[in-house]
């Protein structure tokens, strides 16, 4: 009977030990998935926090119907150029006449304490503007 | 004595091929219950990760009242791809679910974090007054409130 009882134990014994250690894989894998998830949103909160624009000047020429747009990044978080859009009139435009930060065309940093400006091509006179930055802060401006 | 031995063989096989049987069961239920945790983590992960924003100007006309459409700009402000497809987009305007939604990125080819999506709702017929539209995104919930 000895043998019986030991070599049972002993098969038991593997098989709650091959258990626990799948769902101990499983659980830890999972909560580092979903507390990573949730650090990039407090990290995405946290910019979006420090994020503040203000729009210096919107003006159109209609000598050459010109809307020119200059936004100034007054918060504290670096923004990408290319993340942030342009809504003249509720229409997304993207096809910028210039586009620069300072006298930059080419750099993609909007960086705190600078100024962005934009200028597209519209024939008609635009009744509002909207700049949206990366992290989802915006500003609206009447003409 | 040897029918001793012969019943004690009987009995300690039959003690193996239980246990054997006990523990293959034990460690399939848990290994099936860990194959949930796996994906429910995925999914939690995937809608903890997903924000999005409506970007439209509400002061400019969002309805189009010769087409009968609502034009909506979402941004996408998280950090996951959501596939730009209306079947992952629920549209409900004014409480209503609305089925013939088209879904096109304006800046790029997928709905990438950072670009912005254009819908448009058709068939809207909507009278002049106050309206919401809402949009949910993978657990996300957004309401935007416009004026015909």
């Amino acid at each position: 009977m000895g043998f019986s009882v030991s070599g049972s134990a002993a098969i038991i014994f593997v098989g709650i030990f091959l258990a626990f250690s799948t769902a101990y894989t499983a659980s830890a894998n999972g909560f580092e998935r979903v507390s990573d998830a949730n650090s990039a949103v407090d990290e995405e909160a946290l910019e979006r926090q420090n994020t503040a624009l203000s729009v210096a000047n919107a003006t159109y020429d209609a000598g050459n119907d010109t809307l020119a747009v200059d936004v100034v990044n007054e918060g504290t978080t670096t923004l990408s150029v290319n993340a942030t859009d342009l809504l003249v009139d509720n229409t997304y435009r993207d096809d910028y006449a210039v586009r620069r930060v300072g006298a930059d065309n080419s750099t993609d940093l909007w960086l705190p304490g600078e100024r962005l400006h934009l200028e597209v091509t519209t024939p008609t006179q635009p009744n509002r503007v909207k700049i949206v930055s990366g992290p989802g802060v915006a500003v609206t401006e009447v003409l | 004595m040897a029918s001793v031995s012969a019943s004690h063989l009987i009995l300690f096989i039959a003690s193996l091929v239980i246990a054997a049987g006990v523990a293959g069961t034990f460690t399939q239920g848990v290994s099936r219950l860990s194959q949930g945790i796996d994906d429910q983590s995925l999914e939690v992960a995937d809608e903890v990760r997903t924000d999005i924003e409506v970007i439209s100007d509400a002061g400019s006309p969002v309805y189009n009242n010769s087409s009968k459409t609502v034009t909506l700009l979402v941004k996408n402000t998280g950090t996951s791809d959501i596939p730009a497809d209306s079947r992952f987009i629920e549209i409900l305007l004014d409480g209503q679910y609305r089925t013939n939604v088209t879904v096109t990125v304006v800046d790029g080819e997928q709905w990438r974090p950072n670009n912005v999506v254009r819908i448009v709702i058709s068939s809207a017929d909507l009278a002049a007054g106050d309206h919401r539209a809402k949009l949910i995104v993978n657990g996300d919930e957004e309401v935007f409130r416009f004026r015909t």
